[in-house]
């Protein structure tokens, strides 16, 4: 990147640019799995934001102190911690954690925080990692939130969040394929089409056909 | 080549000792609260199934540990006692398979009759399953049934778009009742 790095770019870069569901297109097993309701992708994307940031920001901390040959190895351990941290905290809620169950010991495996400890926390400064977390995780939640908002709405004519209803359409005659897996593949496909135009639109002089 | 490797496991040592510690705190913080939802949980579910024969129950650890051993899936049991304290029914918690794990409360009076069902954590599709494991209608219909086994479609009518967490439901009450009859059996 020849563009000096600032904290508010590399904080809008996981909305947009390197998008980790839509443009990266990684972590999407348990985006499809759980954008079913929007309740649990509040809980899901907080979960995500948390964990990324704190393992970004504590292997961007000791990057000096890693010796090359073992550094997946402590990734896993530092990634994994914060995600037990997580499983522990939300044990306490059991209306959530029912809901989230194996998705959030599966953050340990998400490719997005793996990636980004590898790829990006490993060889930049500490506010950089930090804000790529922080960036990165919220534009996984958002893409979450996008995702279950148009699922849990159209799939269930209603949207419930703890245990109120907030929009209803007034019945129940939907189609409960956007519920099951196809309609988070048709969603998420749609999403990401969206994202591809709008930037082509934008920046016409890099289609090059 | 040895000093390598040493090094390299000293540093993954640190950082996995710094890990389990700060780990070990984080379970102590909460484990307390943990243990407290899940008896809270159980014992609410327990309560309410019982509400029907007006019955205080009573979470008997012992008697769960030793059905446990014949019936794998059972979570807990609760003995109903009435205002002299002689037990007139009990409360099953289990889990038992719909799609996924259904955990469930199943109350059974002196009779063998179920008292109700309160179903306690479910994870049933969103929509789909769930709406069996969330509909009055389709949990009611067990209410005085028994002590014989129940079949779906014939004794209770299954959800339709949900016939795994009926099955599953339904599956759950026969557990509750095969329990029930182990255990009014040795009382003889």
């Amino acid at each position: 990147m020849e563009k000096e790095r600032t904290l508010w770019g590399e904080f809008i870069k996981g909305f947009i640019t390197t998008n980790p569901l839509l443009v990266l297109m990684v972590g999407l097993c348990s985006s499809l799995a759980i954008s079913t309701r929007v309740e649990s992708c509040i809980f899901m994307g907080m979960a995500v934001i948390f964990v990324l940031t704190c393992s970004n920001i504590i292997i961007s901390l000791i990057r000096n102190l890693i010796p090359d040959q073992i550094r997946i190895p402590i990734f896993i351990v530092v990634i994994a911690s914060f995600v037990t941290i997580v499983d522990l905290t939300l044990k306490t809620i059991p209306a959530v954690y029912e809901r989230l169950g194996v998705w959030i010991p599966l953050i340990v495996v998400n490719c997005i925080i793996l990636a980004r400890a590898e790829g990006y926390a490993s060889s930049a400064k500490v506010s950089h990692a930090m804000m790529d977390g922080l960036g990165i995780g919220l534009g996984y939640t958002c893409v979450l939130l996008i995702m279950s908002v148009v699922r849990e709405l159209f799939g269930t004519g209603k949207i419930v969040m703890f245990e109120h209803t907030i929009i209803s359409l007034g019945t129940n005659k939907m189609p409960a394929i956007l519920i099951l897996f196809p309609g988070a593949f048709i969603t998420f496909a749609l999403l990401s089409a969206l994202l591809q135009w709008y930037q082509q639109r934008r920046k016409p002089e890099i289609e090059g056909g | 080549m040895t000093r390598t490797i040493l090094n390299l496991g000293l540093r993954l040592l640190v950082v996995c000792l710094v890990a389990a510690v700060g780990l070990g705190l984080t379970y102590t913080l909460v484990k307390n609260r943990i243990e407290e939802q899940d008896r809270k949980r159980r014992a609410e579910a327990a309560e309410a199934v019982l509400s029907a024969i007006e019955a205080r129950p009573q979470e008997d650890l012992e008697l769960t540990a030793s059905l446990q051993e014949r019936f794998a899936d059972l979570i807990g049991v609760f003995e109903g006692l009435d205002a002299s304290g002689d037990v007139i029914g009990y409360a099953f918690v289990l889990k038992s398979k719909g799609y996924n794990f259904i955990t469930m409360a199943v109350g059974v009076d002196a009779e063998g009759k179920v008292t109700g069902i309160d179903i306690v954590t479910n994870e049933e599709t969103p929509g789909l399953g769930a709406v069996a494991a969330e509909k009055p209608e389709f949990l009611g219909q067990f209410k005085g049934k028994g002590p014989e086994k129940l079949t779906l479609k014939v004794d209770v009518d299954a959800v339709s778009s949900a016939t795994y967490t009926s099955r599953g439901i339904t599956n759950g009450v026969n557990m509750a009742l095969e329990v029930w009859k182990h255990l009014s059996n040795k009382g003889d």
